[in-house]
């Protein structure tokens, strides 16, 4: 009961947004606190490590829809909270209009329906509702620009979706069931049938597309630069985590460790070269999206239990940091007017102190510096003794991620002279607190794991050590910067990318 | 049978939003995409000579299995409102750009982003 009241609930209230914009912010608040009772209750419920299952309207497991709050739940729910408060205290200065948080409602609904379900086509339906609502916020403010890159995420979603959604249809043929679960028991028995390998490709790259891997979600650049800022934060933090979450349930049904190292891998590593020379603030934490991204999927390649928590933990590290830098950045190119670099750096003095400190945090998080969120959730992942392979490009990740964040530095000069004050500042620490004091949830969630042996010294090092490198690569090649292809990212190439990827996928399943 | 012409469909759908630029176009295809998977879904639900799964009319008889049928439903639904929503964002840029093209289009986007800035 309480599972269908978690994502219902937030439907219900977008609906009533409409009446006025007192209202609107009233039942923004409204929604988070139901939505944070009912999360700690589940979680206090479940801390044994115990799971709550619900199968709705009656019917039997393979036929109805099932909803299970697990330790992926678990685990990103406070996220999800966390994001939704510092978006909600973002935006309050702006005074949006009631449509915006019906929206916000809307998303948030959608997303924790996402981190219950259990079922393939309802899977589908909430990815499809998180498109359209993602692809409306992206557009929220109608600038040409914004609606450009929303419709090319409609566009290059829809595909995917179409994907998936025969995926679905080849899994129902062969099964009769869209139970994970039963799904799972059915393909252990019988893991190289033809339709098994068919099905997962179809699902993978469907999935793939929402989930921001390089090659299948080339909308992701623009549209997470173009959006408004709390927007950039949501989409970023929470709504390609989603794609993530349902990777993560098909990696548990189909056989696709192989497949998810070799998409890890090329996403971080174009993700970071990407990264290193994006000349526009939000842009290149667009790209340091995909190239995070990337690491989640090796470590879900990996598919040990302490990876898992170790996944786990590092995008609900990812969703802070990157959520900061996103409503930070936002307020800085807007006092700055511009989000080129040089223009950021050359109007410092326009930029108040408070959105620079909260740069900082965010940076330190997301480049690893010990003891911050970063660090905290790599040395659960690394601790899982992954492979070589996995472990050099989790190193240069981290070494390409230094490297691109240390043309922020000449942003981080603080003068006597406070130019003005932010008016932001609730919206940062909500984010902030929790990257420098972060605590591995997993480790609360999931008892069973010892993680403590995760945090050796060798870590700290190589840590510490790729900061360093990164920021040597900096001082050496200052000057230089390389023209990327930007024609990959339009919408002929980006459709024919999908249709590549899908190839690779499935030549990666056969082997 | 069925569920291959699905396929087909999508393909033709698909390659159309690859090589035509014109956006209104890559909507129709995006439809015909729309339509070829959820044919591929209804597909999945025949058996061989089924009846359409109405009580009245079935009592007793082979009938198609009527959950891929349901769940066509919502399908059908969401594309119809995605290829909603996408015309009116083709609307608002055919009203700032005056074209369709979406090559044409990238460009002066490019140009707005460049010479705005933008925050």
């Amino acid at each position: 009961m309480i599972l269908a009241v978690l994502p219902l609930s937030r439907f219900v209230l977008g609906l009533l947004c409409r009446l006025s914009e007192r209202t609107a912010r009233l039942l923004a608040a409204v929604g988070w606190c139901i939505s944070a009772a009912l999360t700690i209750f589940l979680i206090v419920e479940t801390r044994d490590g115990s799971t709550i299952t619900v199968v709705l309207g009656g019917w039997s497991a393979d036929l109805g829809i099932v909803l299970r709050f697990d330790a992926v739940s678990a685990a990103v729910c406070p996220l999800v909270l966390l994001l939704e408060l510092a978006a909600i205290l973002y935006v309050r200065r702006d005074a949006p209009r009631p449509l915006f948080y019906a929206l916000l409602q809307f998303l948030l609904g959608a997303v924790f329906a996402l981190l219950l379900s259990q079922d393939l086509f309802n899977e589908y339906v909430i990815l499809e509702l998180l498109t359209l609502v993602g692809f409306l916020l992206v557009g929220y403010d109608r600038r040409p620009t914004q609606v450009w890159a929303s419709l090319k995420y409609l566009v290059l979603a829809s595909i995917g979706m179409g994907f998936f959604l025969i995926g679905v249809a080849v899994v129902y043929r062969h099964t009769g069931t869209l139970n994970l679960g039963l799904l799972a028991e059915i393909v252990a028995d019988r893991p190289d049938a033809p339709w098994v390998t068919l099905a997962a490709t179809l699902l993978t790259a469907g999935v793939a597309v929402k989930a921001g891997l390089f090659g299948f979600s080339q909308w992701l650049p623009a549209a997470h630069s173009a959006a408004p800022p709390a927007v950039s934060a949501l989409l970023s933090g929470l709504v390609i985590k989603m794609g993530i979450v349902v990777i993560l349930r098909l990696s548990q049904v189909f056989p696709l460790g192989t497949t998810l190292q070799i998409l890890g891998a090329a996403t971080a590593l174009l993700g970071v070269v990407y990264t290193a020379y994006a000349r526009n603030l939000k842009r290149m934490l667009a790209f340091s999206t995909l190239s995070q991204i990337g690491y989640l999927v090796l470590g879900l390649a990996i598919g040990t239990p302490q990876a898992l928590a170790g996944v786990l933990d590092y995008a609900i590290a990812h969703g802070l940091f990157k959520g900061l830098l996103f409503l930070a950045a936002g307020e800085a190119s807007r006092a700055v007017g511009s989000g080129r670099f040089s223009d950021l750096v050359s109007k410092r003095a326009a930029i108040p102190n408070a959105t620079v400190v909260a740069l900082l945090v965010g940076t330190l998080g997301i480049v690893g510096l010990p003891p911050l969120a970063g660090f905290g959730a790599k040395a659960v992942l690394l601790g899982s003794h992954p492979n070589v392979f996995v472990v050099t490009i989790l190193v240069l990740t981290s070494i390409g991620t230094a490297f691109s964040f240390a043309r922020l530095l000449p942003l981080f000069r603080f003068r006597r002279t406070a130019p003005r004050p932010s008016k932001r500042i609730a919206a940062y620490a909500v984010l902030a607190l929790p990257i420098l004091f972060f605590v591995p949830l997993t480790g609360v969630t999931l008892p069973s794991l010892q993680l403590g042996s995760g945090l050796r010294p060798l870590l700290v090092v190589e840590s510490v050590g790729a900061i360093a490198i990164g920021l040597l690569l900096h001082r050496l090649t200052e000057r230089r910067a390389p023209r990327l292809p930007k024609r990959i990212f339009f919408l002929e190439e980006a459709t024919l990318a999908i249709l590549i990827g899908l190839l690779l996928v499935f030549l990666c399943l056969r082997v | 049978m069925a569920f291959s012409v699905g396929v087909v469909l999508f393909g033709i759908g698909l390659v159309a939003i690859a090589i035509r630029r014109d956006l209104v176009i890559k909507l129709l295809a995006l439809g015909l995409t729309n339509a070829g998977s959820i044919l591929c879904l209804v597909a999945v639900g025949d058996r061989p000579d089924a009846r359409v799964p109405i009580c009245a009319v079935c009592r007793d008889a082979i009938y198609a299995d009527p959950l891929p049928q349901a769940l066509v439903l919502s399908a059908i639904v969401i594309n119809f409102a995605i290829l909603a929503l996408a015309l009116v964002f083709v609307m608002r840029l055919v009203e700032r750009y005056r074209s369709t093209d979406s090559r044409h289009i990238e460009d002066l986007v490019q140009r707005d982003l460049d010479e705005g800035g933008g925050p």
